[in-house]
């Protein structure tokens, strides 16, 4: 499955991924993958109904999402992968999925969590996450919808916000 | 008395109860809020703070109704994820000033349903080319 953009995104499916960047990146298929979610078919119902007709959309957990990613009989179908947390794409390209840029689309503010960017909030979980995305070959790019501004991120920046890996 | 929360992204929410309260003079269990800054799952604890909040001394049932800006956006999302099958609520998008001055004016008269119908009713005749060509 050729992968169109690879998004870590704490709001998961919403108007950024399913007007901003479907309407500019026509993708076939919005897969979500989420431990969590997955188990849940309340929620998986509610996150699928916002996903416009002509997108085909898939809740997965993460295992099963590489899984699908690798697999050949799938080639055909573009995909837009979302995930919540640097921590679960970190595991999906451990595993193996096809994916070079990963962009950062919006991590919001929690307790514990510091400013690295106005929309990209970060704790020391996050942070290794990315140390090992850039680790494995992916390229880091924050920004939140097409045409807005793109910030590379990368070790130095890891290390300005006071973390070592 | 039937509480509403109007959750909108930016600060329309804010505005719109800003307006009605205007319009109308202040209201009771009227409340905006907003996505900006939050992740899905804050947004959706927020909306679980507000339908435990305890409902006014009044009121027989708490019975509740979401508006919403935009179907399909994380507020749309959490507000389904916050709300579950609670039978005393009802979740409606497309929030206009039309629909708030109608709810406010009709919530303490007739049927829970009634009102959400009305409601919704309301908001789509407030759509209409007024001028122009």
């Amino acid at each position: 499955m050729p992968v169109v953009l690879a998004r870590i995104d704490d709001r998961l499916i919403h108007g950024q991924v399913t007007v901003g960047w479907s309407e500019q990146l026509q993708p076939d298929r919005i897969l979500l993958a989420n431990n969590a979610i997955a188990a849940d078919p309340w929620q998986i119902k509610v996150y699928s109904s916002t996903v416009p007709p002509g997108i085909r959309v898939s809740i997965l957990s993460v295992a099963k999402a590489a899984a699908c990613l690798v697999d050949p009989e799938n080639s055909s179908e573009r995909v837009l992968l979302l995930t919540g947390s640097p921590e679960e794409m970190a595991e999906l390209v451990r595993i193996g999925i096809p994916v070079g840029e990963v962009n950062v689309g919006g991590l919001h503010f929690s307790a514990g969590k510091k400013e690295m960017l106005s929309f990209v909030y970060v704790d020391r979980q996050d942070l290794r996450a990315f140390a090992r995305l850039l680790e494995m070959g992916a390229h880091l790019s924050a920004q939140q919808v097409p045409g807005g501004r793109e910030h590379p991120l990368d070790q130095a920046q890891i290390q300005q916000m006071g973390e070592n890996f | 008395m039937i509480r509403a929360l109007v959750i909108t992204h930016g600060d329309i929410g804010r505005e719109l109860v800003r307006v009605t309260e205007m319009i109308l003079g202040p209201t009771e269990g009227l409340t905006a809020m907003s996505n900006m800054g939050k992740s899905a799952i804050d947004i959706t604890a927020e909306i679980k703070k507000w339908l435990e909040s305890s409902p006014a001394a009044d009121s027989e049932r708490d019975q509740k109704l979401i508006l919403l800006d935009d179907y399909g956006g994380s507020c749309a999302t959490s507000a389904q994820l916050a709300c579950g099958q609670d039978p005393e609520t009802a979740v409606i998008s497309g929030v206009n000033l039309a629909m708030l001055l109608g709810f406010v004016t009709w919530r303490d008269t007739g049927d829970f349903s009634d009102l959400v119908a009305k409601t919704v009713q309301k908001g789509r005749e407030a759509i209409v080319q007024v001028g122009g060509r």
